[in-house]
């Protein structure tokens, strides 16, 4: 019996540790059967629109022309997976060479050390980095160093339906926050609904929070307490609140899915208003072509009418095996040709020298310009995922009337400060 | 994660009784000791093990066992950095986390909501199937056909179903039937929420246990109930005191695997709440993955993970003490 009985663990021992083995080691340069460098490319261009299309029909087979040698190989992700992706493809030791990376999520991906210092691998970075406007440019910055380069920006401005606010009287779009609960008053019994949003996440309360007066922390990011929860950030998120218990926001905004999209309610009346950014206008031309999509400045509050800056950055892996054709690609996707053509699906541009073109390309970026005057970034700091989780779990509790808003943001700003503090 | 929330995946592990198997039984125990002459090495019967052992082994024992040396540590996410030793911290932390409790008590309810409902059904189903009546065959396979359709296809589907404004279950409640003077936010609230998900757990899971009993009556000994109707037992009276004690270790079989079915809810929740609104309906599953995927603690994920596995542990060893579940089946 106990020879047996040893060599079973034996045989146990070998199979762990054969496993354990395979982890690890470093990443090798990819070729396909033609000798060419593959680099691997992940972002989250939609399908839907013809953002992917344009990169994989037009964007990529030019440079591949241009570039002999080097292919591209675009693997598109749901926005939402992209970043869970990441992060386990970190610990995994999985990455690609480049990623189209959310500029929120910048800072945190160079915190973990997953990027390469991009203003110090690349040969041309300061000449590239001129080119491009200073906030974006600003959202690959991280301890001194700039860990990617701006691909994309926007902001999200007010889109409206005319034929739902005529319902309620209004010739003009919402310009302030007393024209959101006039209309929100206006619509009441009709089943429409004046607003529509689908998270609660900074994306989605930042605009109405600043515009209000209110601010997440101080300058510095060190505190929550006093700024997210002051007077001005509550007056904020109470006015979504009030008109959410009116009945004039649908469930869609505490997470509840199923309901009827914001995409899909604005064009067909459900809904009046909501937030959006520029990538809309090529969804909504493709899905509902009759209907004359409209854009007005975020509403105004005490603070001003300020909303949020989006985008996304290109940054490179440090474990890239072929650093120097992937950066030969992000040159490309900085260049002029390549800056247009996504241009034309609503991806703006970064370039400065393309800034008197834009509207050019499409009149719709115009309100999008304005906007991004006074837009303001979110914040830069590497646990940002977590810290906006915690805003969007408590402001939840908001709105189902567990607590008033006021207690949501002083518990939401009391489990920030030790984040920030470190 | 997937595999461990259908109760019918873990049936491989522990081994469905034959009802009425129980003191009759006498079965040999120990396999049979060949007496014929040896063919191939001692090796030979490792190597037919080693397939199935890789899989075991590094599928499911090395994780096991990387998650508890991760729970103990304050592991660090960065390949290559050292990941400091903190003990029980992480176990600590949960025990006074009021949304950990919250996340155990909507799990607790989950399961208490199911559990019972399951039983219940999927015995008379298993007992009105047992009939001789048309279309017998069909009616088994439109009740097992949820079992296995996709937990995120069905979750979608009652997603949209119990949806605020455009769900059909409204639409019919409150547009048709005139009940309420709001349509019901089914999604956005604790509990309403929690009885929209006990109520696909019943629906998807009732046809499991409608297929195991149905088995176990197929066993139970005819000349049992022939005696009783001799005797004159009408059909409740042989129902409780023949075909009943006869299913007892099938009974005690489902309970078990029910019970930890329920512990392990997670798509559902994860599909069509999120745990939210505001944690509100976070089971224990979707607070672990929050945690870990979301907020990157692994560490602090896996010690709710093994809170929950020493929970299941001592409620499976409790049931089974409960129903002698060890004497009736072996």
């Amino acid at each position: 019996m106990r020879p047996t009985k040893t060599l079973s663990w034996l045989a146990l021992g070998g199979v762990a540790l054969a496993l354990s083995a395979c982890g690890g080691g470093g990443q090798e340069p990819t070729t396909d059967a033609d000798g060419n460098t593959v680099i691997k490319y992940w972002h989250a261009y939609s399908a839907d629109s013809p953002e992917l299309k344009t990169l994989e029909d037009e964007v990529i087979p030019a440079f591949e022309k241009a570039h002999p040698g080097i292919k591209v190989e675009s693997v598109p992700y749901p926005y939402d997976e992209l970043h869970k992706k990441l992060l386990t493809a970190t610990a995994g030791g999985t990455l690609p060479c480049l990623v189209r990376s959310d500029i929120i999520w910048v800072p945190e991906l160079a915190q973990l050390g997953t990027l390469a210092p991009l203003s110090e691998e690349m040969d041309d970075f300061d000449k590239i980095a001129a080119n491009t406007y200073d906030g974006p440019l600003a959202t690959t910055e991280y301890d001194g160093k700039h860990y990617g380069l701006p691909l994309d920006t926007n902001t999200r401005v007010l889109m409206y339906n005319q034929a739902t606010l005529d319902e309620a009287g209004m010739d003009e779009p919402p310009a302030t926050f007393d024209d959101m609960r006039k209309l929100a008053e206006g619509l009441k019994g009709t089943g429409d609904f004046a607003f529509a949003d689908n998270d609660t996440a900074g994306w989605n309360l930042l605009p109405w929070i600043w515009s209000a007066g209110g601010e997440m922390t101080d300058e510095g990011m060190t505190k929550a307490s006093g700024h997210l929860n002051s007077p001005e950030s509550v007056a904020g998120v109470q006015l979504l609140v009030d008109m959410y218990k009116m009945g004039e926001i649908p469930d869609l905004i505490t997470g509840a899915q199923g309901g009827t999209e914001t995409a899909v309610g604005l064009p067909k009346g459900d809904y009046a208003t909501m937030l959006d950014g520029p990538w809309m206008f090529p969804i909504f031309e493709d899905q509902s072509p009759d209907f004359a999509l409209k854009t007005a400045p975020m509403p105004a509050g005490d603070g001003g009418s300020i909303s949020v800056v989006g985008g996304e950055d290109v940054v490179m892996t440090d474990s890239c095996p072929s650093k120097d054709e992937a950066m030969q690609f992000i040159e490309y996707l900085l260049g002029d040709d390549a800056q247009k053509a996504m241009a034309e699906t609503g991806q703006m541009p970064v370039l400065s020298s393309l800034g008197s073109e834009l509207t050019d390309i499409k009149p719709y970026y115009d309100t999008f310009a304005k906007q991004l005057q006074t837009a303001r970034p979110r914040l830069p700091h590497p646990e940002y995922p977590k810290i906006e989780e915690i805003l969007r779990t408590e402001v939840q509790k908001a709105f189902t009337g567990d607590t008033t808003v006021q207690e949501a943001l002083d518990s939401a700003a009391q489990q920030i400060d030790p984040i920030l503090a470190g | 994660m997937t595999d461990v929330v259908t109760p019918t995946a873990s049936t491989s592990r522990l081994r469905a009784p034959r009802a009425g198997a129980g003191p009759r039984g006498g079965r040999g125990r120990g396999p049979v000791r060949s007496t014929g002459p040896r063919h191939g090495s001692r090796l030979t019967p490792y190597l037919f093990l080693l397939p199935g052992m890789v899989l075991f082994v590094g599928l499911i024992l090395w994780p096991i066992v990387q998650a508890a040396r991760m729970s103990l540590l304050d592991w660090k996410f960065t390949p290559g950095v050292s990941s400091p030793f903190v003990g029980l911290e992480h176990y600590d932390r949960a025990v006074h986390d009021p949304v950990f409790w919250k996340s155990l008590v909507n799990t607790g309810v989950y399961m208490a909501a199911t559990v019972p409902t399951q039983l219940a059904l999927g015995l008379v189903l298993a007992l009105l199937l047992n009939k001789a009546i048309a279309g017998k065959v069909a009616f088994r396979v439109l009740y097992y056909l949820p079992v296995i359709t996709s937990w995120v296809v069905v979750s979608l589907v009652f997603e949209y179903l119990f949806s605020t404004s455009s769900g059909l279950v409204n639409h019919v409640l409150h547009d048709g039937l005139g009940i309420g003077q709001e349509p019901v936010n089914w999604l956005g609230q604790r509990w309403p929420a929690m009885a929209v998900l006990s109520m696909l757990g019943i629906w998807k899971g009732a046809g499991w246990s409608m297929l195991i009993f149905l088995a176990a009556l197929q066993t139970v000994p005819k000349d049992l109930l022939d005696a009783a109707s001799v005797d004159g037992a009408g059909k409740v009276r042989t129902f409780f005191s023949i075909t009943l004690p006869q299913l007892r270790p099938v009974v005690a079989f489902v309970t078990v695997m029910l019970v930890i079915g329920g512990f392990n809810v997670f798509i559902s929740v994860y599909v069509m709440t999120g745990g939210g609104p505001g944690d509100d309906t976070q089971v224990v599953l979707t607070y672990m993955y929050k945690q870990a995927f979301e907020f990157l603690e692994f560490s602090y994920g896996s010690a709710i993970a093994y809170l929950l596995a020493i929970i299941i542990f001592g409620l499976s060893f409790a049931q089974m003490k409960l129903f002698k579940y060890d004497e009736e089946a072996s």
